[in-house]
């Protein structure tokens, strides 16, 4: 069920008043909730339904194990139980094939043939949103920073349909205290969430769904037939509809849990005007970076032993945060990319004698275009099919100026303005809009609704692409 | 002790960062479901055909039922016509109209196809007098045509520069984008002399639309809807190759669900027998066994030339992945080159 649908938007309509029917009575509300995110992920395929029930009782029975044990080693046992069986899942489902192939492929290179056999897995959506997640309670339980709640509060933070399938990867301390107490009615941010989804609906719908039609995936997918410009407008035009996707989509999610009562964090804060990579990552997917930080770079020893370790660690997160988004190779070399940009932006800050300079507009300006170049470096490989296309589409940006350029219109200029340029927004902006919507009176505030779901759905394209996030 | 109880229960502040309102979860659903309510009439006539061109069954019947009353109304209170300013303005005017026209002649099953078939010819092409390619087809098609298309890109007599291909459309349904006025007008506009077109993969049911007053067609596979779904394959056909384009028509491939695969067959036959009527200028491409595994049935993960496992089908065991459409494509360039010459240029 996606969001931008007829479908969710009956779904909806019937969901949000009867959850907040429900609230003040918590043991009706988390059965009501529960069956209602399964009713949503049923929506993709029922079958994923047995799989999401596992992992919730899966977690929720090893982090009962964990809590009721006091002995340190009996307590890691469990956990390493938890994680085996949550990198199981993830493992199984979205790697075997690629490991088999890998495998096959590598032992080819030297003449075995391996019985090894791809399997065709079906891939669940967004088994690496809620694996993430699960992972996140039993860590923190082991960690003793959270107390194991009850199955129906676990089963309707894991399975809650807002974040279930595309994040952010909300941690238990930020929204099972949330549920297990009754949301007050009195004060709901609905100029907020309403401000989230409108402009979410906008950037997925409007500005996404064209640049990925009128030049992104004619680009990426044949990158010798076009020009240079083409190309490069079009490694730009990607740039702008992953962000404007995924932003959206995590707007819509956000904004549909404020309705319902519930606050997830921030997932994108101006990405595309970080002033460095290690910028870049408290600005993208904020809620992924921090969850490789904590459940990943800090367990594997941080910046705690030394400048090669450090080097070491930075690598290897970003190479499993690569590996994370898909399984093929060059996820791994866009992780790479990332991986070495941060170790070389941190071996020139640690520099002896280095000495940070003040921020003037133009040094500013200068960073924010030099971090953009990489990012968008990084995007070809993440977008290509393989090595050979991106290799394709690298040369292609230097050797074919002067060609015809049909794709690279003002249309798409337009939109590659309006994605990156909504990032250069003053803040108080959006927060001036919300507050004025909020002193509408009710009719008034419906009818701003209809009229912007007017313009989003006239200036849409028929029919709504899927989101690029629900294949990770 | 009864002041601090007293602030402690007074109500926290109702605004929020930058001095929004919150506001009650009442007015939050009233907004929701006004908002809406009022959204389903300024976006009638989009609803409306979004409803028509989905897939037969008991949801298209419910959206119908409910688009339908909802577009007179919208109609009558003139509250669609924000949205075809809007549309117009857009230069989108056509967005939301439903074209079903089928440009095809009434099926003479027992009587050959007439059409002149002029001789091919292997007419040559340079770089000065390029020879013009159109990709064209339902999602299908994609994969293979990007193939197809890097596959070219190096030669300078082939001028190609995307693929047309429409997700969810097919001959079935014109409604969901009418192909036969489009081709029509491809070719009579671009002239291509090399077509390459798949359809198929959405047609495997028996909902059509755009069928001639006074017909009916039954169920998939029944004969009423073999003839009328020739008669549409026929007409593309001869729309293609009325004025001497060559025509490499990619069949239908096996499919992971076997019943598919059955239907697939049946689309397939009657592609085939119409290409073979036209042979001179019409080349149907047979792609089941390019993707058939060791046993015959399906298989996902095949081995190259070079002995190498890759992935072939996408997940979804119908579309390509990256690997199966360089294979279609150098199938198809092997059936372009029989027509054409577009390489020998090169030798000079």
């Amino acid at each position: 069920m996606l969001f931008p649908t007829a479908t969710f938007a009956i779904f909806f309509i019937v969901v949000l008043p009867l959850s907040w029917l429900l609230q003040p009575r918590p043991e009706r509300w988390r059965p009501f909730i529960i069956a209602a995110s399964f009713v949503f992920y049923a929506g993709w395929d029922w079958r994923f339904c047995f799989l999401l029930a596992f992992s919730i009782a899966w977690n929720h029975v090893l982090a009962l194990a964990i809590n009721s044990r006091s002995s340190q080693r009996a307590r890691k046992q469990f956990l390493v139980l938890a994680l085996v069986g949550n990198l199981g899942l993830l493992g199984y489902f979205k790697y075997y094939d690629f490991f088999v192939t890998s495998t096959n492929n590598l032992f080819a290179l030297v003449g075995l043939d391996l019985p090894l056999e791809a399997r065709s897995i079906l891939l669940p959506v967004g088994i690496s949103f809620f694996t993430f997640m699960g992972i996140a309670y039993v860590v923190d339980v082991y960690r003793r920073d959270f107390t194991p709640v009850g199955f129906g509060t676990f089963a309707a933070y894991l399975s809650f349909f807002p974040h279930l399938v595309a994040g952010p990867i909300v941690r238990p301390g930020e929204l099972i205290p949330q549920m297990s107490s009754p949301r007050d009615p009195r004060y709901v941010d609905t100029s907020r969430a309403f401000f989230l989804i409108g402009t979410g609906l906008f950037m997925k719908v409007v500005i996404a769904n064209y640049l990925a039609a009128n030049i992104v995936d004619e680009v990426f997918g044949a990158p010798n037939q076009h020009s240079s410009l083409e190309v490069l407008v079009g490694v730009y035009a990607y740039a702008v509809q992953i962000y404007a996707d995924f932003f959206g989509y995590t707007n819509i999610a956000i904004g549909i849990a404020l309705l319902l009562g519930f606050q997830f964090p921030q997932n994108f804060d101006a990405p595309y005007s970080a002033t460095s990579i290690s910028d870049f990552w408290r600005r993208w997917h904020m809620t992924l970076s921090r969850w490789l930080r904590d459940y990943l770079y800090i367990p594997l020893g941080g910046n705690r032993g030394g400048t090669l370790l450090t080097y070491r660690n930075l690598m290897l997160t970003m190479l499993i945060g690569g590996l994370w988004h898909g399984a093929g190779w060059t996820f791994v070399v866009w992780g790479g990319i990332h991986g070495t940009a941060l170790c070389v932006e941190r071996w020139w800050g640690g520099r002896p004698g280095f000495v940070e300079r003040p921020w003037t507009r133009g040094r500013r300006a200068w960073h924010r275009f030099v971090t953009f170049q990489v990012v968008c470096f990084a995007w070809i490989f993440f977008r290509s099919d393989s090595f050979a296309d991106a290799w394709d589409l690298i040369q292609r940006l230097f050797t074919a100026w002067g060609e015809p350029s049909p794709l690279a219109t003002w249309g798409v200029a337009a939109a590659i303005v309006v994605g990156i340029g909504s990032q250069y927004l003053p803040r108080r902006l959006p927060l001036r809009i919300m507050a004025r919507f909020s002193r509408l009176p009710i009719p008034a505030q419906a009818v701003v609704l209809s009229l912007a779901l007017l313009v989003i759905h006239a200036m849409g394209p028929e029919g709504v692409a899927p989101f690029i996030y629900f294949q990770f | 002790m009864e002041t601090r109880e007293r602030r402690r229960r007074r109500p926290r502040p109702r605004t929020a960062e930058g001095g929004r309102r919150l506001q009650s979860a009442g007015s939050a659903i009233v907004v929701a479901l006004a908002g809406l309510a009022i959204a389903l009439f300024l976006n009638a006539p989009g609803l409306h055909k979004s409803a028509t061109i989905q897939p037969e069954g008991w949801k298209r019947d419910v959206a119908l039922a409910v688009t339908g009353p909802l577009q007179s109304v919208s109609d009558a209170l003139l509250l669609d016509r924000p949205r075809r300013a809007l549309k117009s303005a857009l230069g989108r005017s056509d967005d939301d109209e439903i074209d079903t026209a089928v440009a095809a002649p009434q099926p003479k099953p027992t009587t050959p196809v007439t059409t002149p078939e002029t001789p091919a010819k292997p007419v040559k092409f340079t770089p000065k007098r390029k020879l013009g390619l159109w990709i064209a087809g339902d999602s299908l098609v994609i994969v293979p045509g990007e193939s197809l298309l890097r596959a070219v890109a190096g030669n300078r007599a082939v001028a190609a520069e995307s693929v047309d291909g429409r997700i969810a459309s097919g001959l079935e349904r014109p409604d969901v984008f009418n192909w036969f006025t489009h081709i029509r007008e491809v070719m009579e506009k671009d002239k291509p002399r090399a077509v390459v077109l798949m359809f198929g993969g959405n047609d495997d049911h028996g909902f059509m639309t755009g069928i001639p007053e006074g017909r009916e067609v039954g169920t998939f596979g029944s004969p009423s809807w073999r003839a009328e779904y020739r008669r549409r394959v026929a007409s593309v056909m001869d729309t293609v190759t009325r004025n001497g384009a060559y025509l490499v028509w990619i069949g239908l491939p096996i499919s992971r669900d076997a019943d598919q695969t059955l239907r697939f067959d049946v689309i397939n036959s009657i592609l085939q027998t119409e290409a073979a009527k036209r042979k001179r200028r019409v080349s149907y491409l047979d792609t089941y066994f390019f993707f058939a595994g060791e046993n015959g049935g399906f298989a996902q993960y095949i081995e190259d030339a070079t002995g190498k496992l890759v992935k072939m089908r996408a997940d979804d065991g119908v579309h390509f992945e990256r690997p199966a459409g360089d294979l279609i494509a150098a199938k198809v360039l092997e059936r372009l080159e029989e027509a054409y010459d577009f390489t020998s240029w090169r030798g000079r």
